[in-house]
Order: C-alpha cells, then sequence, then structure tokens
C-alpha cells in the first residue's frame, strides 16, 4: 500500500510539474510560439483605396487578381524524408508547367521549405484554375498539397496616362511610388495594423465576429480637386504642342483662384502608371511641381503688382524706357521693341524688361523679395506631395546686388515652379488673396465615412483688392491689340495675362543659352470675375519658342474647356463672324468629343470635313498651299494630325498631298518658302 | 449504501469531459468540418448513458459472485483478442476492432477489466504472508503476459503498457522477495533492448525517438505532441476561456477529442483548470486505495487498487504525453477521451470500484 501511495504522489508530481512548466514556467513562450503560428502568414494587403476625380470618375483603383503562393512545409507533410527529392521534383515540374516558371526555382522553394513563399503574382484565371486542378480539385492521392490561391490587389488606372505623373504608381510590394500613390500612401494604404488576421492550419484567413467586413481595413478613397474633362484637355493640348513645338517637355496647371483647388495638373512627358515598368524616371517627374525655371516676363505682373501696392508707382503713370538699352553696373539690359514713354499696362503688353527693372530697383531689394515672397515664390506650396521644389529666389543665399534686383524685376535670376506660378496669378485674379493649393479635396473610408474634407484655405493677403483689379484690367491689355498673347482670347470673353519667353541657362557654360527657351503663359478668365487661373510652361519648344506662339494657345484650349464645364457662355463679341465659326470646329468642341470617344461612349457628333465623309479614326488633309506656318499648324493640330515645318514663309508643298485620307494623329510634313 | 464521494467526483469529471469534447468539436475553422464534429459529444452522451446502465448493473452483483466468472470472462477476452486478428478492422496501420452488426468495439479496452478481475482473484486466492519467489509468481506473470502480448502484436504499445503496470500495481500488494525484485527489473533491462530491435514495429520506435527529441520532427508524430504543448502552454494560468482556445479553434491540434483533450481543457481553462481535473483524478485514485484498505477481503481490495491503478495510469500517460513528458501512445484520458469502448470499460471499472465500496 505505501508503494502503491509513493507511485501515486510520484505520478501526480510528475503531471502537474508538466503542467506547471508548459503553462506558468515557459507559458509566455509558447503563448508566443501559438500566436505566431496562427499569424504567420499575413501577407494579404488590405484592399487599397481609390483616387476619383472631383466628379467621383475613377483615376485609380484596386482589383483583386489571383497569386499563389507555396506552403513547402504542408506539401511535403507526411513524406518519408527518403521521398523528399523525388516529391519536390515533380511537384516542381508540375506547378511550373502550369505556370510558365523555371522548374529548377520551384523545386529550390520547395526543398527550401518555408512556409511561405510567391510562386507567382497576379496570375491569369486560367492560371488559377490549372493550379486549382493541380491541389484542390485533385484526387487525394494526387493532390499537391500548400498550393494557395488568393486575390492579391493590382492597381489598376482605367484612364491609363491620364494624370500619371500627378498619381504615380503602386509597386508589387503595395507600396505607393511616386505622385499621389506615394505622398497620401498612409491613407491609401489601409490599416495593416489591424489586420491581425488569425489563421487555422491550412492558412485561411478567418476573422473573429465582429471584424469580418474586410472593409474595415481597407485603404481610405481619395476625392481629388481634378477635373479629369480639364485635365484630359490640359494633357492632349500639351502633348499636341510638345510635339508641334518639338520640346523636351512642359506643364499646366489650371486653377479655380477663388477656392485654390487644383483642377488640372498636367504634366509632359507623361507615363502610363499601368505599364510603369516600361517609363522612365523624368516621365513621372511632375514638372508642375518639381521643375523650378527661370520664369521670364510673367513675372512683371507680380512686380507690377508689387510697385503699385508699395507706392513706389501709380496705374496712371508714364515711364521713360531708355529706348531699349539701360545700363546697370557693367550689365547691359536691353528690351525686344525698344520704347521711350510707356504707361504700366503698355509696360506688360509690350513686356519691356527695362521698365520692369526700374519698378523693381525703385522698391529696393528687401521690398520686392520681400513682395515676391509673399506671393508665394521661394517657399512650398503645402501640397501633400513629395518633391515638390520651393524654387530659388536667392540663389546665392544672399540679398540680390543691385543688378539682381533689375534681373529678379523681370524674372531672371530666380527660379520658380509652374505650380506656384498658377497660384500667384490667382492671387491677382481673385482680388489679392494668396490661397493654399487643394489637390484632395475629400477623404472617405471604403464603407462612405468621411475621413477628413478640405475647405478653401486663404494663405495671406498678398495685395489691396483695388491693385489686383487693375493689375487684371492691365493684364487684359496683353491679350488685346498688339499685345503678346493675343493668341490666348477666347472668343466671346476677356482674357488676362501675360507670357513669357525665357532663355535657359546652359548648365555647361553658366551663361543665357542662345537656343533653349521656356515659352509660357500664365493668366486667367474672365479677366473680371475670374473663375479659373492656368499657368502653361513649355520646356525647350524648338519650333517656335515665343510664349505668345507656344503657350498661349494651349491657355485657350484649356479655358475654354474649363468655361463651357463650368456652364458659361460666352458675351457675343463685335467682331466675330458668325459664318467663320460655324465653318470652323471649336477646338473645346474637338477635345470635348474625343475625351467621349476615350471614355467609350459614342461621339455626339461626327467629325465630318468639307469634303466628303471619311471613316472614323481618319482624317482629311486640308490643302494649305499659301497658307502661313502659324495657321498651318493650328488648323493641322485641331484636326488631329501632327505638322512638322521645313523653311519658313507660306506653305508650297504638302507631304502627304492634300486631300489625301490619313489616321488621325498623323505626321504631316510642311515645306515652306518665303513669300514673294 | 451508494459511496457519494466516488459518485460527485465521478459524475464531476464526466461533466467537465461533455462540456470539455464540446468545445474540442466545435472548431472554427469551417462549416464541413464543424459538421463532421458536430455529432461527436451527441454519441459520447449515449455511450455514457449506457456505460451508466452497465456500471450500475456490475455495482448492483455483489462482487464476490465476480471471482468465479473471473477466468471464464478472462478467456472470452483472450477469445476476443485472437478474433481481432481474423475480423479486426485495420484503422491507421494496426487492428483493434471488432465489427458487430452497427457497432466496432475494441476487445482489449474490455480486456482491461477482465484482467483485473483475473489478477484479483490470484492476489485473493494466495493468502500467504511470506515474501514470495518468482515460482510463486510464475502463474500471475503468464496472466498478465498473455493479453500484453496479444495486444503488443495488433500492434497497440499504449495498451498493453495499461495492461502490464495495472496488472503490476496489484501485484505489488503483495509481498516478494527483493531478490525477485532486482532479478525482474534485471530482465527488464535486458529485454527492453531486445523488444526494441525484434518486437516493436517501426512506427512505434518513431513515436518513441521523436518522444525524445521532438523538435526534429516537427510535421510528423513529433508535431502532435508539439502542438499539444503549444496549446497547453497558451493557456497560461487562467486559460482563454471556454471555447476560447485558439489553437484547438483554428484546428492546430490533433485528435484533439481522442488522444490530446486535456490539451483543449487546458487551452481554455488554463493552470487552475488543469489542477482542478488532476485533483479529481487524484481524488478518485486515492479513494480507491482507501476503499481497498477497508475493504472486507483480499479480492475486493485487488479490485479497488486494480480499477484505482488503471484510472491512473491513463491519466499520467495522457497528460504526460499531452504535456511531452512522456510519448504519444495513444492512452486516452479516462472520462474524457471520444470513444464507446473507451468510456464503457471506465464506467464499468468505476462500477466495480462501487461495488467494493457499497459492501465494505
Amino acid at each position: 500500500m505505501g508503494m502503491l501511495c509513493g507511485l501515486l504522489a510520484l505520478g501526480l508530481g510528475l503531471v502537474v510539474s508538466a503542467g506547471w512548466d508548459l503553462m506558468i514556467g515557459d507559458g509566455a513562450a509558447w503563448r508566443e510560439l501559438a500566436e505566431s503560428q496562427r499569424q504567420r502568414r499575413l501577407h494579404v494587403a488590405p484592399k487599397r483605396g481609390g483616387v476619383y476625380d472631383r466628379n467621383g470618375s475613377a483615376l485609380a483603383v484596386s482589383v483583386e487578381v489571383p497569386s499563389v503562393s507555396l506552403d513547402a512545409v504542408e506539401l511535403l507533410r507526411g513524406v518519408p524524408s527518403q521521398q523528399v527529392p523525388v516529391v519536390a521534383r515533380q511537384a516542381a515540374n508540375a506547378i511550373a508547367a502550369v505556370l510558365g516558371i523555371d522548374a529548377a526555382q520551384v523545386e529550390r522553394r520547395i526543398l527550401a521549405k518555408h512556409r511561405f513563399a510567391w510562386l507567382k503574382r497576379q496570375i491569369s484565371a486560367l492560371e488559377a484554375d490549372k493550379i486549382r486542378a493541380l491541389s484542390a480539385d485533385a484526387p487525394e492521392d494526387r493532390r499537391i498539397h500548400g498550393l494557395v490561391v488568393e486575390g492579391e490587389g493590382r492597381r489598376y488606372y482605367p484612364r491609363r496616362e491620364l494624370a500619371g505623373p500627378l498619381l504615380g504608381f503602386v509597386a508589387p510590394d503595395g507600396e505607393g511610388k511616386d505622385g499621389l500613390e506615394y505622398a497620401l500612401n498612409d491613407d491609401l494604404k489601409g490599416n495593416a495594423e489591424q489586420l491581425k488576421g488569425l489563421r487555422d492550419r491550412s492558412g485561411r484567413l478567418l476573422f473573429s465576429d465582429g471584424i469580418e467586413d474586410d472593409r474595415a481595413f481597407a485603404g481610405h478613397n481619395l476625392y481629388l480637386t481634378i477635373d479629369q474633362g480639364i485635365q484630359y484637355v490640359a494633357e492632349h493640348e500639351l502633348q499636341a504642342a510638345a510635339r508641334t513645338f518639338e520640346a523636351t517637355g512642359g506643364s499646366v496647371v489650371v486653377v479655380n483662384p477663388n477656392t485654390g483647388e487644383i483642377l488640372a495638373l498636367a504634366s509632359f512627358p507623361t507615363f502610363n502608371p499601368n505599364d510603369y515598368t516600361e517609363s522612365q524616371p523624368e516621365q513621372r517627374r511632375d514638372r508642375a511641381m518639381s521643375d523650378v525655371f527661370e520664369p521670364g516676363s510673367t513675372m512683371k505682373m507680380f512686380t507690377v503688382a508689387a510697385g503699385l501696392t508699395s507706392g513706389v508707382i501709380t496705374p496712371t503713370q508714364k515711364m521713360y524706357c531708355e529706348k531699349g538699352v539701360m545700363q546697370i553696373d557693367n550689365v547691359t539690359i536691353r528690351d525686344t521693341h525698344p520704347s521711350e514713354w510707356l504707361t504700366i499696362p503698355q509696360i506688360l503688353a509690350v513686356s519691356s524688361n527695362i521698365c520692369a527693372a526700374k519698378i523693381g530697383l525703385g522698391m529696393g531689394e528687401s521690398k520686392l523679395y520681400e513682395a515676391f515672397r509673399r506671393f508665394g515664390f521661394g517657399q512650398e506650396s503645402g501640397l501633400p506631395f513629395a518633391g515638390e521644389a520651393p524654387g530659388t529666389l536667392r540663389p546665392r543665399s544672399r540679398p540680390w546686388v543691385q543688378v539682381e534686383t533689375a534681373s529678379a524685376a523681370f524674372g531672371q535670376g530666380i527660379g520658380v515652379t509652374n505650380m506656384q506660378m498658377a497660384m500667384a496669378a490667382a492671387a491677382i485674379a481673385n482680388g489679392g488673396e494668396l490661397m493654399e493649393p487643394l489637390l484632395v479635396r475629400k477623404v472617405s473610408t471604403s464603407a462612405g465615412e468621411v475621413v477628413r474634407e478640405v475647405s478653401p484655405h486663404v494663405r495671406r493677403r498678398v495685395i489691396p483688392k483695388d491693385v489686383a483689379r487693375a493689375v487684371s484690367e492691365m493684364l487684359v491689355a496683353v491679350t488685346e491689340g498688339d499685345g503678346t498673347g493675343t493668341e490666348a482670347v477666347v472668343d466671346g470673353y476677356r482674357v488676362a495675362g501675360k507670357t513669357g519667353t525665357a532663355q535657359k541657362t546652359d548648365p555647361k557654360t553658366g551663361r543665357y543659352s542662345i537656343d533653349k527657351y521656356i515659352a509660357s503663359f500664365v493668366g486667367f478668365v474672365p479677366a473680371e470675375k475670374p473663375i479659373v487661373a492656368i499657368a502653361v510652361t513649355i520646356d525647350e519648344p524648338m519650333v517656335e519658342h515665343a510664349g505668345g506662339a507656344v503657350a498661349a494657345p494651349i491657355f485657350r484650349h484649356v479655358a475654354q474647356m474649363a468655361l463651357k464645364l463650368a456652364g458659361l457662355t460666352p458675351k457675343t463679341s463685335d467682331h466675330t463672324d458668325v459664318a467663320v465659326l460655324a465653318r470652323t470646329p471649336d477646338p473645346a468642341n474637338i477635345a470635348y468629343e474625343a475625351l467621349r470617344e476615350a471614355q467609350g461612349k459614342k461621339p455626339a457628333v461626327q467629325e465630318v470635313l468639307a469634303t466628303g465623309a471619311v471613316s472614323p479614326g481618319k482624317v482629311r488633309i486640308p490643302n494649305l498651299t499659301g497658307v502661313p506656318a502659324r495657321q498651318a499648324m493650328k488648323q493641322m493640330i485641331e484636326i488631329g494630325l501632327t505638322p512638322h515645318i521645313a523653311g519658313s514663309g507660306l506653305i508650297v508643298t504638302q507631304q502627304p498631298p492634300p486631300g489625301s485620307v490619313v489616321d488621325a494623329k498623323s505626321e504631316v510634313l510642311l515645306i515652306l518658302e518665303p513669300a514673294t | 449504501m451508494v459511496d457519494m464521494p466516488l459518485l460527485l467526483a465521478v459524475v464531476a469529471i464526466l461533466t467537465l469531459g461533455l462540456v470539455n469534447l464540446y468545445s474540442a468539436t466545435s472548431v472554427y475553422i469551417d462549416d464541413e468540418s464543424r459538421a463532421r464534429l458536430a455529432d461527436i459529444y451527441v454519441t459520447q452522451i449515449y455511450w455514457i448513458v449506457v456505460g451508466a446502465m452497465l456500471a450500475i448493473l456490475v455495482a448492483a452483483v455483489d462482487y464476490r459472485h465476480y471471482e468465479r466468472v473471473a477466468p471464464v470472462l478472462y478467456a472470452g477476452g483472450m477469445v476476443s483478442l485472437g478474433l481481432v486478428f481474423i475480423l479486426g478492422r485495420d484503422i491507421r496501420g494496426s487492428s483493434r476492432w471488432i465489427q458487430l452488426g452497427s457497432f466496432a468495439f475494441q476487445p482489449s479496452e474490455f480486456m482491461k477489466i477482465f484482467l483485473i478481475l483475473m489478477v484479483a482473484k490470484f492476489v485473493h486466492n494466495d493468502a500467504r504472508t511470506e515474501p514470495r519467489s518468482l515460482v510463486d509468481l510464475a502463474p500471475v506473470a503468464l496472466m498478465i503476459l498473455a493479453p500484453v502480448t496479444a495486444v503488443m502484436a495488433q500492434p497497440d504499445l499504449g495498451t498493453s503498457l495499461i495492461y502490464l503496470l495495472t496488472a503490476l500495481s496489484m501485484v505489488a500488494m503483495m509481498r516478494i522477495r527483493v531478490f525477485s525484485v532486482l532479478s525482474l527489473i534485471g530482465t527488464g533491462a535486458v529485454s527492453l533492448p531486445l523488444a526494441w530491435t525484434f518486437v516493436m514495429r517501426d512506427y512505434q520506435k518513431h513515436r518513441i525517438t521523436s518522444f525524445l527529441n521532438p523538435e526534429a520532427d516537427k510535421t510528423g508524430t513529433g508535431w502532435h505532441a508539439l502542438q499539444s504543448q503549444t496549446a497547453i502552454g497558451n493557456g497560461q494560468f487562467s486559460g482563454e476561456g471556454f471555447m476560447q482556445g485558439t489553437q484547438n479553434q483554428f484546428g492546430f491540434l490533433p485528435e484533439q477529442y481522442s488522444d490530446f483533450p486535456f490539451a483543449v481543457f487546458s487551452e481554455d481553462w488554463g493552470f487552475l483548470g488543469a489542477v482542478l481535473l488532476i485533483g479529481l483524478y487524484a481524488f478518485v485514485c486515492v479513494w480507491a486505495i482507501h476503499v481497498a484498505s477497508q475493504a472486507k477481503d483480499r479480492f475486493g481490495a485487488a479490485l479497488a487498487v486494480g480499477v484505482g491503478a488503471m484510472l491512473f495510469w491513463h491519466a499520467v500517460f495522457n497528460i504526460g504525453m499531452a504535456t511531452g513528458v512522456l510519448p504519444v501512445v495513444g492512452i486516452t484520458l479516462p472520462l474524457f477521451s471520444y470513444g464507446g469502448s473507451s468510456v464503457l470499460t471506465m464506467l464499468m471499472g468505476l462500477g466495480l470500484l462501487m461495488n467494493v465500496s457499497m459492501r465494505r
């Protein structure tokens, strides 16, 4: 009996101490092991939020695409060790044959015995079916275990190139790269932290009750201020101009001056985020925000506004423009149109460097610098966008010397971005307040709950209202009569704006290049009550470099679209020939139809040219003999052809010949000779 | 008079066992698995009802009558063990079952009771007080080794161990010469390596080697032990709560309702629950010794010790293998594990104990 009691005590001690060791002694370690088993494969990323334009059209969405992964431990479970190589080889061959991948690599993955390895990401539906036939659907004795097919988010950009550099792209690891995808990655990506996914032995994702709705982890949706229609026209026109004038780059910023909402942000060259691997970094850069350039003459509108504000000049005074040549500290400043006495509006209209310099010098270095700062130059605009350049007002990090002050007054020796230009112009347009630029209107959860909503915000008052009004009126003169910006005029509206044609600094010599320019146009419309401010910059146009010729037409087309979308109707202007209007296709209409076509809808009106109908997607080349270059190019671009020009003067020969029917967007060679 | 403490302890274990079986079979994996497991605890209730009736029957007849029928029952048990080889149903490489109509039963389970009766009869009839020699023990040794060998050949290492240990616990009631004990130990020391080489099957050896080094074989046999330890360790002091044990709920725990109900119980109720359960088993064992010490005759005392020992070795081996201190040999946890033959055997054994207790 004593022996039995001893045995009993021994057995009792054994099991209790074993229990104590497991649950209390090493309990934490075992619990950790248990948790690691349950949460082993937490790789299913929550669904990424979508990006939509201001009207709710999708610009970027995530769709589930199946991917196949391997649990090698599961695959080899129960296989005797001597048979492992054979089983691994057979399984690898079968899998590799289905997926079209290297069998040796699959075999290595199996033999590595990891619990998780991707075999192939983003497989086709057919491949997924075949994989299921090998695994889940196969008879038990021939089944390959451990193959897991599950949906994985794939980023899809339904509008392809549209707003490519603005949107950026998403790398296969689910992290946004470039553009808004990068800048707002935390919003879009979703809450992986909350996704303590529980998994059972076979790797299925299990949620405890209450969190089964996986929308709880999904990323937030972004609603941009961008208007897809204006964005499309801006990109279309920018691209056409860049091709026509053989420019290396360019950007268009369209902003609502009253709210600071960015309506379009076009950049050229662009890329298709669906195929981002085929793009170069310079295509993915958003030039409106990342590229710093010397603005040139467009800066004069801010110099004038600053001069009026500080009282150095008055709206009605005249200034002496030194007959086109002025000497400052051994540096000679010249005007392209030498003048003597000019009113302030005339200074802007003929774009006098000398008078602008005199206003700047009259204000003095610190006042001019401070005025430019107040317009937002030399500092980041505060947009949620990585890689935004602040620009440089004082490139040598010290106050300007006299000649630098003079240059800065007409936009040389300082660096700005096109975004800053647009916002500063918007400040003049809206009566003198610098708005905070808005790109994201609303962020909401996938269930539709608003996370945050952005409302217009005034950064500061830059100039008094009366000065803003006065400058606006002066800028209308630029687009009227003999002004440099007549190409920007939208029929039926008064356009305020300023052209710019800045020589670029050659990085090799440090001097101004003789053939590299930046052509720009900055303005707003309608001048008396602006609804849109637009900044256009074309980098290194080769064929023609005057801002009025290169950039102003883009302004016109984009403005037309914006006005149309805003529901404004043009005031009947005195000199518009109704017959001409009827015959020439409205460029805004063409762009609108093209947009509708791009959206997959039937165009409302089939484009029919004068000499008989052509099939859709084809155009008939008009006869342009004897027409001046600029007008010919305009006409060609309007019907969707890409002209190339050789010589100067009037057109004498066309290739292909007039009347031929060619594909839209074909190239046409125009040979010109001087008029006799 | 019904032995109330014993009855209450057994009812408590049965209740905890059913509750635990419910948790073990309501896994959160998927509808398919849930449906497959849904009937298990209901079936177990049927078996417990049948077993309880059998136990009452067993307890109703004075145990002294069993002394006379013991050899018959023993012989019948041996015959049915032999039949297993002819009619046996093969489950996972060993034949342990006989199909009888729509019921499959395990003769080796019932043989446990018959062996206890037979050994008790031997102890009863050998009333000498001087220490016994090996020759004196030869008949009982044969009596024990016959079913041990038969079951080992099925092969079922766990059950043969239970036979051996239960019977030896009963034999330990008798005084034995020191020399005999030493020579028995010596024989064991020699025969174990021989058994390893010639008698044991590969899967049995595998179980033991993987027990000695479970980390080496995480996907096979050792995996079971490791998962069981993980689940128990995950319970920690107060457990994850009823039906909240994640290792079980998410299907990581293998054989959770047959071999490892202790792991499910410990994960749900923690160290507190485990100690309570072990305490209940310990109480029944101590109570059995208490009953034995007050029994009217040596047969009754031996029966009480035998039933207590059977319960004790089952519990120690099952909990030992669940906690990883003993190899996985497929021994059930009394009144906790799912299985008709196991439940009937245990309840009949406890009926015997009740019988002896009622007639002290």
